[in-house]
């Protein structure tokens, strides 16, 4: 009943929301800073695809990692400038917060500088494209056999990816152990010699890169303007809220689960309720994350699953 | 010049009083009562919300005009006009629909304050900013999408109280929004310096202490929220009454939340006074900024749009790295005056040696 290119875009979409959702996770879980400034890496993102393809060509699954390393040097800024001597401080968690929104806010003027400015190269060599409102999903490319477009399968794959890196580099390294030791018990971790000013480094080079990642990906799945990112946040917040803020992996399932009830949830409620409902997509998730919250204040990952489960087997015994 | 002079100070004039409204509301919950309160939007936007598609409709059901659907739809435009001539004309009926408006606007927006206790009391910190700043956004979607409350994406006239003044009619709205913004200043200075303020600086230094002392944090943080939602709601009503229309869109979560957010970071948190001199610094910032705008643009090759926000952003990063208590910071109150309480000491001593 629900349309497969429908599927196909909502799990392109839900995807790229549980990367940066992964993103927020892991520097909040690491820093106790909920980066506001999330919104302009991932905008940033956005941008730096988009003008790679209209100046350089090609397809815009090449300049995903570009726009990676682009938000993590801006995640790189954002740390030593700031939030590194807040943490010496011992800062507040709204003094973290506040912090990373003043920094959005300067990232975003750039950022609108910057598309001023290449709008300006654009007009003077007739590019045929718009900065303030464009659409890279035409530059996708349809998998042969299936026909589907790509992103509905090169999302999953690097969702998929990054679980897997993120899970190698966690349980495999030194520095992912290091990491997930501090995570756990920071003050014990220094205690053995953990460093952690290089830990918190780490988590927003990973997270400025995730930000980047999903913004560039996502160009490929909605238009891109330069409000895209605050746009966005909401969704992102609340994948990494229903996720639980603690776990990386339960983010990146709460931003599949955010991402799939704006495209498919919406859906099937228009179904129901009438074509009207559709415009009220911006609320689906900030209404899922506020439910989930009074219900469970500490998101998916507080659940207490064996618990649950052992309940249900007694129940059905 | 002189005209240009006087127009350019009654611009400061009219953000300083709006903004004043909306950021000592805001101080009065996240300066006093410590919490993350990410959503002032929500109460700013109800009180628009009342001017535009409640009051509004009120005076309109009075008038005798069309006031169900038909008042939002498309003849909005025509049946608020004619119900701004009939008002230009009614100095007293405009003085009763500006103060029926403000009233209604502060009991939603108290009754908004009052909802979002129940979360506020269940969630911590990251939790419960997010939590406010989405209530926020949700609000924001339903008044932009749906059209019979206010107008939606079209947004609705909101009939003008201020016509009634004639040729007056830009400096004496602005006088009376100044006149309004005063009386909130008064008001939560008296309020904050009452027992009721100084227990709130208990709970929000320490939650434990005051629970001990037999503090009720639940109806200390609910009253809290209900003032400070009326308050914003009345910041609200004022601003679209002021611009005589209303469009959910332009109430947006950067505006009417994180700008005066600014505004009381740069003046103090917890220091009211300090606030004032906030919202003053920035309204003045703000104009010279609008009203020149084409001199920075040549000058800069900046849009002077995307200058403000990085001068926002860079004056709230320099706060929280340099001066995180404001300009000026919170003080300990002395209730009553030193003089008055070195009198009463000596009462009380000379009291107890004659015993």
């Amino acid at each position: 009943m629900i349309e497969s290119d429908l599927i196909v875009k909502a799990l392109a979409y839900a995807s790229g929301i549980g990367i940066g959702a992964a993103a927020i996770t892991l520097i909040y879980s690491t820093t106790r800073t909920f980066n506001f400034a999330h919104a302009s890496m991932v905008a940033w993102g956005f941008y730096i695809v988009f003008t790679m393809t209209t100046f350089f060509g090609g397809s815009p699954y090449y300049y995903l990692p570009l726009a990676g390393l682009f938000s993590s040097l801006l995640g790189i800024i954002l740390y030593l400038a700031v939030n590194r001597r807040l943490l010496e401080r011992g800062a507040s968690e709204v003094t973290l917060m506040m912090s990373t929104l003043g920094v959005d806010l300067i990232f975003f003027g750039f950022l609108n500088v910057y598309i001023d400015y290449i709008a300006r190269l654009i007009a003077a060599r007739n590019i045929p494209v718009n900065p303030f409102f464009f659409v890279l999903e035409t530059k996708d490319f349809t998998i042969p056999y299936l026909n589907i477009r790509g992103a509905g399968l090169v999302g999953p794959l690097i969702l998929v990816v990054g679980v897997l890196f993120l899970h190698l580099l966690l349980t495999r390294t030194k520095i992912g152990i290091a990491m997930r030791a501090s995570i756990e018990n920071p003050s014990l971790a220094a205690s053995l010699g953990v460093n952690p000013y290089i830990i918190y480094l780490v988590a927003w080079i990973l997270g400025g890169f995730m930000a980047g990642l999903s913004g560039g990906f996502l160009s490929l799945v909605q238009t891109g303007n330069n409000y895209v990112g605050m746009l966005l946040i909401v969704s992102f917040f609340a994948g990494s809220i229903v996720g639980g803020l603690y776990s990386i992996f339960g983010s990146l399932l709460g931003g599949l689960l955010i991402g799939l009830s704006e495209y498919i949830g919406i859906y099937l409620l228009s179904i129901y309720l009438g074509g009207g409902i559709l415009a009220y997509r911006p609320a689906i998730p900030l209404a899922v994350m506020v439910a989930t919250l009074l219900i469970q204040p500490s998101g998916l990952a507080g659940v207490n699953w064996q618990g649950l489960y052992r309940k249900l087997r007694e129940i059905l015994r | 010049m002189d005209g240009e002079l006087s127009i350019f100070i009654m611009q400061i004039l009219l953000n300083f009083g709006i903004y004043l409204i909306v950021t000592l509301s805001l101080n009065l919950e996240v300066g006093f009562l410590g919490l993350p309160q990410f959503g002032r939007v929500l109460t700013v936007l109800m009180g628009a919300i009342v001017a535009g598609g409640i009051s509004g409709r009120i005076i309109a059901f009075y008038l005798g005009f069309p006031w169900g659907m038909e008042y939002t739809g498309y003849d909005n435009y025509r049946i608020v006009s004619e119900i701004s001539d009939i008002l230009a004309n009614n100095p007293l009926l405009s003085l009763q629909y500006l103060i029926m408006t403000l009233i209604l606007a502060a009991l939603l927006g108290g009754l908004i304050g009052y909802l979002t206790a129940y979360p506020a009391l269940r969630l911590k910190e990251a939790y419960l900013g997010i939590t406010l700043l989405a209530f926020g956004d949700i609000m924001n979607t339903i008044a932009w999408n749906f059209e019979p409350l206010a107008g939606g994406t079209t947004g609705v006239l909101v009939p003008d109280p201020f016509r009634f003044l004639g040729g007056y009619r830009f400096v004496g709205a602005v006088a009376i929004i100044l006149a309004i913004a005063i009386l909130v200043y008064v008001y939560v200075e008296y309020l904050t310096r009452s027992p009721y303020g100084r227990v709130l600086r208990a709970v929000r230094d320490s939650e434990v202490a005051a629970v001990v002392y037999g503090k009720s944090i639940t109806s200390l943080r609910r009253n809290t929220l209900i003032i400070g939602g009326a308050l914003a709601a009345i910041g609200g009503a004022l601003w679209s009454m002021y611009t005589g229309s209303f469009k959910a869109v332009t109430y947006t979560r950067l505006v009417w939340t994180f700008w005066p957010w600014a505004f009381m970071m740069l003046g103090g948190t917890g220091n009211n006074f300090g606030v004032l001199l906030g919202v003053l610094i920035f309204s003045i910032a703000r104009t010279f900024i609008i009203v020149y705008k084409g001199l920075i643009s040549t000058y800069l090759m900046i849009s002077p749009e995307w200058l403000e926000y990085i001068l926002v952003g860079l004056v709230i990063v320099l706060l929280v790295l340099f001066r995180p208590q404001g300009i000026i910071p919170e003080k300990p109150l002395s209730t009553l005056g030193r003089k008055e309480i070195n009198r009463l000491v000596e009462e009380y001593l000379g009291r107890t040696e004659r015993k």
